[in-house]
Parts: structure tokens; sequence; C-alpha cells
């Protein structure tokens, strides 16, 4: 089931969603915030393998254990 | 549990348990006291490596989970973890076990989230030369070989910057390796 979600928006980040909107980039608002969202929590799970792999890699080189 | 090399014990996920079978270098592992693999993750690994856990350099120790913690439950709901990576959390916690060998990001976090530390593929084969298992020759090779011997994931250039610290570390720079 969808979430409803409510939020405050700089006006300047307000402004470039909307010409996104209007140059119809995406068809609505609301499928900008969610592939807005989707595309932030995937870079961000990328980056958290990175961040794991290298703690990883410092522990193998330089760990006591 | 005690941090001294020889007398630590650890829980296993699938994940490090099949690449490294995949890399034919599971005996890495037999530095640990205990290497406790619940049933779920058994099982994986039995249908993705049959012979991996017949390897016996390894300290096997095949433990049934059944206790369950909301804790965890909640943190499965929350990060999408599959049975064996649950019961691999949950058997940490009932053994007093702080250490979970897994390469899976979500479980990874997870771990986190209950304050245990988790390594993966890369940090055990690395570790293999400190604990004198592998010589960093072997170590670099094995590395090299991972897109095309294993099915664990990583970005080429991450790997190629691992590859890049190893060989800093081991003073391999100008090398041939």
């Amino acid at each position: 089931m969808p979430n409803l979600i409510q939020t405050e928006v700089p006006e300047r980040l307000w402004q470039q969603a909307q010409n996104m909107v209007e140059q119809g980039w995406v068809s609505n608002m609301q499928e900008l915030v969610n592939e807005s969202l989707r595309r932030y929590l995937e870079s961000h799970q990328d980056a958290l393998a990175e961040h794991f792999i290298l703690e990883d890699v410092r522990w193998g080189l330089t760990g006591n254990d | 549990m005690t941090d001294a090399i020889g007398e630590k014990l650890v829980v296993a996920d699938a994940g490090p348990l099949i690449h490294l079978d995949e890399l034919s270098v599971l005996d890495v592992l037999s530095e640990y006291a205990q290497v406790c693999v619940p049933d779920a993750v058994w099982q994986e690994v039995m249908n993705r490596r049959p012979n991996a856990l017949g390897n016996s350099a390894v300290p096997w120790k095949k433990v049934t989970v059944t206790k369950q913690f909301p804790r965890i439950s909640a943190l499965a709901e929350l990060y999408s973890l599959h049975s064996g990576e649950q019961e691999a959390l949950t058997l940490c916690l009932v053994a007093h076990i702080d250490t979970l060998l897994s390469d899976d990001t979500a479980a990874r976090l997870a771990a986190n989230n209950l304050r245990l530390t988790t390594h993966g593929t890369l940090g055990l084969l690395l570790r293999a030369v400190r604990t004198g298992t592998r010589t960093p020759e072997q170590v670099l090779t094995l590395l090299q070989a991972i897109p095309q011997r294993s099915t664990l994931h990583i970005r080429p250039s991450l790997l190629a910057e691992v590859i890049a610290q190893a060989r800093t570390a081991w003073g391999f720079d100008g090398g041939s390796l």
C-alpha cells in the first residue's frame, strides 16, 4: 500500500523539481519524488557496501585478530 | 570472546564460505577456534557448494537455532534479511559471539546495529597473510582471480583499489605482481 509523506522542501529545490515536471522529464511530482528516493537509496546502498569492504580490508591488513 | 588469533569463535553466513570455497581457500578459516554455522546457512552452502563443509581443515560447528529475538525480527524486516542471515545474527546473540562473517551489506548493517563486528571474504583473504596461512603473493593472485573464479560481487575499480592497498601494505609497489 502506498505511503503518504509530508515534508518541507527549500524553495529553490522545489522550483527545480517543478521545472522538471513542467518540462516533462517526469509525469508528475509524485513520480519525481519516488524516483529521487529510489536513486538515493540505491546509491547509498552502494556506498555502504564500499564502506564495509574498505573497513574489512583495513582489518585484513592491519587487524590483530 | 577472546580476540587472540587461534582462540576466537565466529559465526558464518553463507557468502564467505561459498566465496572462499570457490577460490579453494576455505582453510584460511582454520586459525579460528570454531566456525559456527547455523542450520539455514549450512543448508544454503550445501546447496551451492556441496563439498565445502567437508573441509576438515576448518573447525566447523553446526548449530540449530531455535530462539527468536524481537529485535532481530525487526531488523530482518527492515533490511529484508534471509533466514540464514537471521539465524546467524541470532546465534551471535545466543552464543555471545561478537564476530559475524558475511559479505551481505544488509546483514552487515543489521550486525552493526547489534554492535557485532563483521568481516567478509576480502578481509579474510588479507588476514591469511597475517596468520601465515598464505603468502602475500598468493593472496594477490587470489584477489586478481576473484572476477573469474568467484561469485563475489565487487565493482572492478573497487577491487583494483583493494589490490593496490594490499600491494602497498606488503611492499610490492614497483614489483611485478
